[in-house]
């Protein structure tokens, strides 16, 4: 397992070898803001369509 | 070279060619989606033709990050039915299995193509109900069918542990049940919430003919989404690497890309005259037979006779006119495509043919051979796995005013009122 920013200097003993990969607060982290984004955008765009309708009567 | 140097060097690219091969049945399956995007935009009236296509991408969009977060986990972990089983992590997206890893060259590969698949059976829907959902509330019904539903459907029934499988011996090598059964009921049971396009139905019950924009686009996209099926495909056939020797079915029992080849070909070409003959020439029916004649297929599309599966295919191509028409007429929705004839009624076709014709099928280990009963519970399970969700879902969604564009902007144009946009210059 390896770290932020990559490797150190070797990729002797290494296996998963993405960013934060030792750090599952920061994985957690990311997948939360994902899940924050999807469910942010179809929330913003249903508010969009709602004005919409709204100023086209 | 020494004998442990060639067993290395042999599983080397054993798993090479593996990740290969799903990496490009993946790039082969977004060509569905071209056709998918042209098919219906075709099918759309000019005044909703951009906003159709936005719906058909964001429909892809979303589905990418919400399998990632939480259809891939679905998957593994509820074979047994709705408790989940303990995967010690595995399958989450903050476990590093869900990211680059040096000694795992599956799981990403196979990831990928399990998400085309839900991105697939979420355009399945998509067709079904253009022209008046919102499309906010379209992506939000895409991302519970392709990253929920579908994949507790194949976690049943399209896993070699999946209870439907392993209780049953339900057979279904291309996931006529858990794709396009569950896509085409759910499909159903949105439509009977959302309702027809204004102008559909007149006020004695009769109906309209509100033609698309692009009949021309609409087949040509329908023959686009036949080729991005090869890779959908072949990406349902496990390359098991130097470990078995081979392809196996989904199953884990034994396979060839060959049969898939044999009996795809030879249900796509009989679903082609089927419904050229049926339909007296109507070119949107025919490419529509020819994808319902693999989906016929699907289910035993590892063991048909390929003589077999043109008969198959024919059927389909002639029953998929007359079960859109019974729809219409007696459930009143407006299914734009055909969507729940072709993959709906094609997909149970499809599943029961398998407990007809292919009953005592041996399967890998200890899952029984494949038999009539087993396709009739598998039949009955996919159907309201996809309907109930859909119904249920939708019809709260409409109580609560985020189902259907508001008459006065389905009158004016989506594309115009939502979008400022219009597709073709006037």
């Amino acid at each position: 397992m390896n770290t932020f920013p990559g490797p150190e200097n070797s990729w002797e003993g290494v296996d998963a070898y993405f960013t934060w990969a030792n750090s599952s607060g920061m994985l957690v982290l990311f997948t939360l803001v994902t899940a924050a984004i999807c469910l942010g955008v179809i929330i913003a765009a249903a508010r969009h369509e709602s004005e919409t309708a709204d100023n086209s009567k | 070279m020494t004998l442990e140097e060639l067993n290395v060097f042999v599983t080397t690219q054993a798993n090479v060619g593996m990740e290969a091969y799903y990496w490009w049945c993946t790039g082969l399956m977004i060509i569905i989606h071209v056709g998918f995007l042209m098919y219906e935009v075709g099918a759309t009236r000019m005044q909703n033709a951009v906003s159709s296509g936005v719906k058909n991408l964001l429909a892809f969009a979303f589905m990418i990050p919400t399998f990632w977060l939480f259809g891939w986990w679905i998957y593994l972990a509820f074979p047994g039915g709705f408790v989940p089983i303990d995967l010690e992590g595995y399958g989450v997206p903050w476990n590093v299995s869900m990211g680059p890893m040096l000694s795992d060259q599956a799981t990403g590969v196979f990831w990928a193509a399990f998400t085309l698949f839900a991105c697939t059976t979420a355009s399945i829907f998509s067709g079904a109900v253009i022209e008046r959902i919102r499309i906010s509330a379209f992506v939000f019904l895409a991302v519970v069918l392709g990253s929920v539903v579908w994949i507790l459907a194949a976690s049943w029934g399209w896993h070699p542990d999946g209870w439907l499988v392993t209780s049953w011996g339900f057979h279904d090598v291309a996931a006529a049940g858990c794709v396009h059964t569950v896509a085409g009921l759910f499909a159903f049971g949105v439509l009977l919430n959302l309702g027809p396009r204004i102008g559909k139905y007149n006020d004695d019950g009769s109906a309209n003919e509100l033609v698309g924009h692009s009949l021309v686009l609409s087949f040509v996209g329908l023959l686009t989404l036949i080729v991005g099926f090869f890779g959908f495909l072949g990406a349902c056939l496990i390359w098991a690497g130097s470990d078995f020797g081979g392809w196996v079915n989904i199953y884990g029992a034994p396979a060839t890309l060959s049969s898939f080849a044999f009996n795809t070909l030879m249900g796509l070409a009989g679903g082609m005259i089927g419904a050229f003959w049926w339909s007296k020439g109507n070119p949107f029916w025919m490419m529509s037979g020819g994808l319902a004649g693999i989906f016929i297929c699907a289910g035993g599309l590892d063991i048909w006779y390929p003589g077999f599966a043109f008969i198959l295919g024919v059927i389909a191509g002639c029953v998929i006119i007359p079960a859109n028409n019974w729809l219409h007429n007696t459930f009143k929705i407006d299914d734009c495509v055909g969507a729940v004839s072709i993959h709906g009624v094609c997909g149970i076709l499809g599943m029961l043919a398998v407990g007809l014709f292919a009953s005592g099928f041996p399967a890998a280990g200890d899952i029984p051979p494949s038999n009539f009963m087993g396709q009739i519970v598998g039949i009955i399970t996919m159907a309201l796995t996809g309907f109930i969700p859909g119904y249920v879902i939708s019809l709260v969604m409409k109580m609560a005013g985020w189902l259907r564009v508001p008459d006065h902007v389905q009158k004016a144009g989506i594309d115009k009122a939502e979008l400022g946009l219009q597709a073709y210059n006037q």
